[in-house]
């Protein structure tokens, strides 16, 4: 494979397995191998943690932001931008997506900067292990109400979304299963936390209410017994459904858009064989995500779905917010940098309901396109920012560059972008219209650097650009 | 649960807290650092948050338990003069004036006692006089200031209109070279004792900026098994009720330090939430966790106002994650009254012990 194409399959493993990254780190690991990237990445464990200690010095009230924002979104985009565990973030906010539970009921950032945690601790581990730990999560237990469910009065809103949501989708079980998932999980709560004043926010602990238990017979899915919580879940996990379920949201949101989450039912995968590969290896590893993620990024169907899927606000933002560097440090103005995926549509720690976002093309509305393009245009046109710079000079050790060089060099160096025949003549035109460009002499190279910076804003500005 | 720590010939003794999370008025808004005014009270720079809010300086009386008294609110959010966007050091000369730096604008700020503004200075750079990110501050006998200059990993020394006087050190691990600094304070001696964050240790100069001694070495709180995070940086209980606190010496992101007319010195362990305690020479004698156990004033007031508030309260089968420190970021030994002040930032108050002279011990058979 030539280099240009090792620097284009490495870009899309960046992109999809993180938030993209530059140049230089993509050579670095090139030099260093697709699959030994790949095996890093799994393991996020051996590279640093995020300083979190820096954070707080600039922002403690990041720390226990309660109900509103943005303290909690600068906790969370502060990990986003300077982690550097890509994957682990990338797997922390594909459960968000997955396991959607928003401020908008909970009202405590803190317990939503909990649950990421948990994410990022155990999303690439057992999903088995993480259901329970997710059924345990006193936020994800307030948020479906499983607070509020009894042995002497059932509330199912937790039993319905573990089926439907989290686990096997509409169709995989009758209402006499959830009803019976539901009495399972009686008894599964949170002790009374010390309340926020006068001294701010204090955590949820769960607490298991044994009086407070149905341990009743129970039927479900073919399995009866005086089952609890945790039988639930075991049960769950070995369906052929839940395989099924979990490998297409990793799909979607790891290779190539699939259709909305409720039409599952009736529109099959777009790539079958792709997901019976991930679902043997969900099932041979019993349920391992790393071992399937592994599977995933090696394989042929991830290395052919290149700008097969629409970057979600978040993937805009961070990947931009890393791609220009300049945004490490916090600063006063990181809560409104932090709120820029809400702009966009996604209102991270706040998903618009249990069901999640809706990704895809769904992303795109005259007025979340006009904010993206907006928000990244700034960005990648100020030279001062080390990102852009570093971007700058590369073209310039080219010398004097013509129009099709300056936008097949801006091309190359934001992604590499692909983008159609009739994008590029467009590029090319406008290219054309101030000429070659050179940064001979102190004049033409201010008028170099602006050129640049104007010519990325026009890609970053087209149809293929929302694409990653 | 003690209230009462003895420990090697010293007792210390939980008197109260003061304060409460407020924006604005009767409380505190994340507490950065610390200082003593005059009458027994003490000035609080409050960091606020992004919303623009709780930005301030406030002087607040400690009086006794219950007898907390806000008597002044400056620096509070804004562009111009008096104003600020991150304010950090607070320090008081001689005359009861108070100096406040602000670390995004690189500036010190000047007000009388009543919080009055009189001028400022400061100017973003590495050259002498010139400041990125200064953080503490304390005015020397002289009537000079010893500002932080953490950006640029040193102190430098002003004049009271803010003339460049010295400077010491520079980036770096070794002796009297620092990582972005934070909290200092001067002992009866004049001697400069310097939170060395990123270094995690405290260090000792001579009032000229030599070095002469360095305290503790990297280290944080083992978490037991079955521990409850309080947050996900801690601190931690653990369910046996002994919280798994680091052994003395060993630090996490120190961020102050207090020396008491004994020369005992009090390092705020930020990272590890607790208040370590060595003598003159270094050693560790003992470790303070938090005790608040009674309620502030205003805090009492916050409940009082809130039914539902002391509903929960009766029903939470444990206080004890409210009694501990969370992310201490300063401590000030008062002389005149013998109490060690902390600042205990992530619960917005004040927790107040006293290092007591005459304890008699009691009778072991009671």
């Amino acid at each position: 494979m030539a280099y240009q194409d090792d620097i284009a399959l490495m870009a899309h493993l960046m992109r999809r397995a993180g938030f993209g990254a530059r140049r230089d780190e993509l050579e670095a690991r090139v030099a260093k191998g697709y699959e030994a990237t790949v095996e890093e990445l799994v393991h996020p464990e051996t590279q640093p943690p995020v300083d979190v200690y820096t954070l707080l010095r600039y922002h403690p009230a990041a720390l226990l932001p309660g109900g509103q924002p943005p303290m909690g979104n600068v906790n969370y985009m502060y990990h986003l931008v300077n982690t550097k565990r890509p994957l682990e973030e990338k797997v922390a906010l594909f459960w968000h997506h997955l396991f959607a539970t928003g401020n908008s009921k909970v009202d405590n950032y803190d317990q939503l900067l909990l649950q990421i945690n948990l994410f990022r601790e155990r999303g690439l581990g057992n999903y088995r292990d993480l259901l329970v730990e997710l059924a345990r999560n006193p936020t994800m237990l307030f948020w479906l109400d499983n607070n509020e469910n009894h042995g002497t009065a059932v509330n199912e809103n937790w039993g319905r979304e573990l089926l439907e949501l989290f686990s096997m989708g509409v169709g995989s079980y009758t209402e006499k299963d959830v009803r019976e998932a539901s009495r399972a999980f009686t008894g599964w709560t949170f002790e009374t936390k010390i309340p926020r004043l006068p001294y701010g926010r204090f955590p949820w602990k769960f607490e298991y209410r044994a009086e407070d238990h149905d341990d009743g017979e129970k039927e479900f899915l073919g399995h009866r017994g005086r089952l609890n919580g945790e039988d639930i879940i075991n049960i769950v996990v070995e369906q052929p459904a839940c395989a099924g379920f979990v490998c297409r949201h990793l799909y979607n949101f790891f290779v190539a858009d699939e259709p909305q989450v409720p039409a599952w039912s009736i529109d099959p995968p777009r790539d079958p064989k792709a997901i019976d590969t991930l679902t043997t290896t969900f099932r041979e590893s019993h349920y391992d995500i790393r071992s399937v993620l592994r599977v995933l990024f090696n394989s042929s169907f991830f290395k052919n779905a290149r700008f097969q899927h629409m970057k979600s606000p978040a993937e805009v933002v961070v990947g931009s917010l890393r791609l220009v560097g300049g945004y490490e440090m916090p600063r006063p103005g990181y809560g409104d940098l932090s709120m820029q995926p809400s702009y966009m549509g996604q209102d991270l720690l706040n998903p618009p309901s249990v069901e999640g976002w809706h990704t895809g093309q769904e992303w795109i509305n005259s007025g979340s396109l006009m904010a993206r393009i907006n928000f990244v245009a700034q960005l990648v046109g100020d030279p001062s920012l080390p990102g852009v710079r570093a971007i700058i000079d590369r073209l310039k050790a080219k010398g004097t560059l013509s129009p099709e060089q300056l936008v097949d060099g801006c091309l190359d160096l934001l992604g590499p972008v692909e983008v159609g025949a009739d994008t590029r003549r467009e590029l090319v035109d406008q290219a054309k219209e101030w000429g070659p460009i050179s940064w001979d002499r102190e004049v033409s190279a201010q008028t170099a650097d602006k050129r640049v910076g104007e010519m990325l804003q026009l890609i970053v500005a087209t149809r293929e650009y929302q694409f990653a | 649960m003690a209230l009462t720590t003895v420990a090697r010939g010293r007792v210390y003794d939980w008197s109260h807290a003061v304060g409460r999370g407020a924006a604005a008025g009767t409380g505190f808004n994340y507490p950065q650092t610390m200082c003593l005014g005059k009458g027994g009270t003490v000035i609080v720079a409050n960091r606020g948050n992004e919303n623009n809010f709780g930005m301030r300086v406030n002087t607040v009386r400690i009086g006794a338990p219950g007898e907390e008294e806000l008597l002044a609110e400056f620096f509070k959010w804004g562009d111009g003069d008096g104003r600020s966007t991150w304010p950090f050091g607070v320090a008081v000369d001689g005359q009861g004036q108070v100096y406040a730096s602000d670390e995004w604008h690189n500036t010190i700020s000047v007000f009388d006692s009543d919080g009055k503004f009189l001028r400022k200075w400061g100017k973003t750079g590495s050259g002498d006089g010139e400041l990125v990110r200064p953080a503490g501050l304390v005015c020397e006998k002289s009537g000079n200031i010893i500002v932080v200059d953490s950006g640029n990993n040193r102190l430098q020394v002003f004049s009271p209109d803010g003339k460049f006087v010295a400077k010491c050190g520079k980036g770096g691990s070794g002796d009297g070279e620092f990582n972005q600094p934070w909290g200092i304070t001067l002992d009866q001696a004049g001697n400069i004792y310097v939170a060395d964050w990123k270094n995690h240790r405290i260090q000792k100069l001579s009032p000229q900026g030599k070095f002469l001694m360095k305290i503790g070495q990297y280290g944080t709180v083992p978490v037991p098994q079955g521990a409850y995070a309080i947050t996900y940086l801690g601190p931690y209980l653990s369910t046996a009720g002994t919280p798994g606190y680091a052994k003395a010496g060993l630090l996490n992101h120190p961020t102050d330090v207090a020396v008491d007319t004994d020369g005992d010195i009090y390092v705020a362990d930020w990272g590890n939430h607790r208040v370590c305690i060595f003598d003159a020479e270094g050693s560790p004698l003992a470790t303070l966790i938090g005790d608040a156990q009674v309620m502030s004033k205003w805090g009492q007031q916050s409940i009082d106002a809130n039914p539902d508030m002391m509903k929960a309260r009766r029903r939470t089968k444990s206080l004890e994650p409210e009694f501990r420190f969370c992310f201490p970021t300063a401590v000030d030994f008062d002389p005149e009254t013998d109490r060690i002040i902390v600042a205990d930032s992530q619960r917005n108050r004040l927790q107040i012990y006293r290092k007591v002279r005459d304890y008699v011990d009691f009778q072991a058979n009671l």
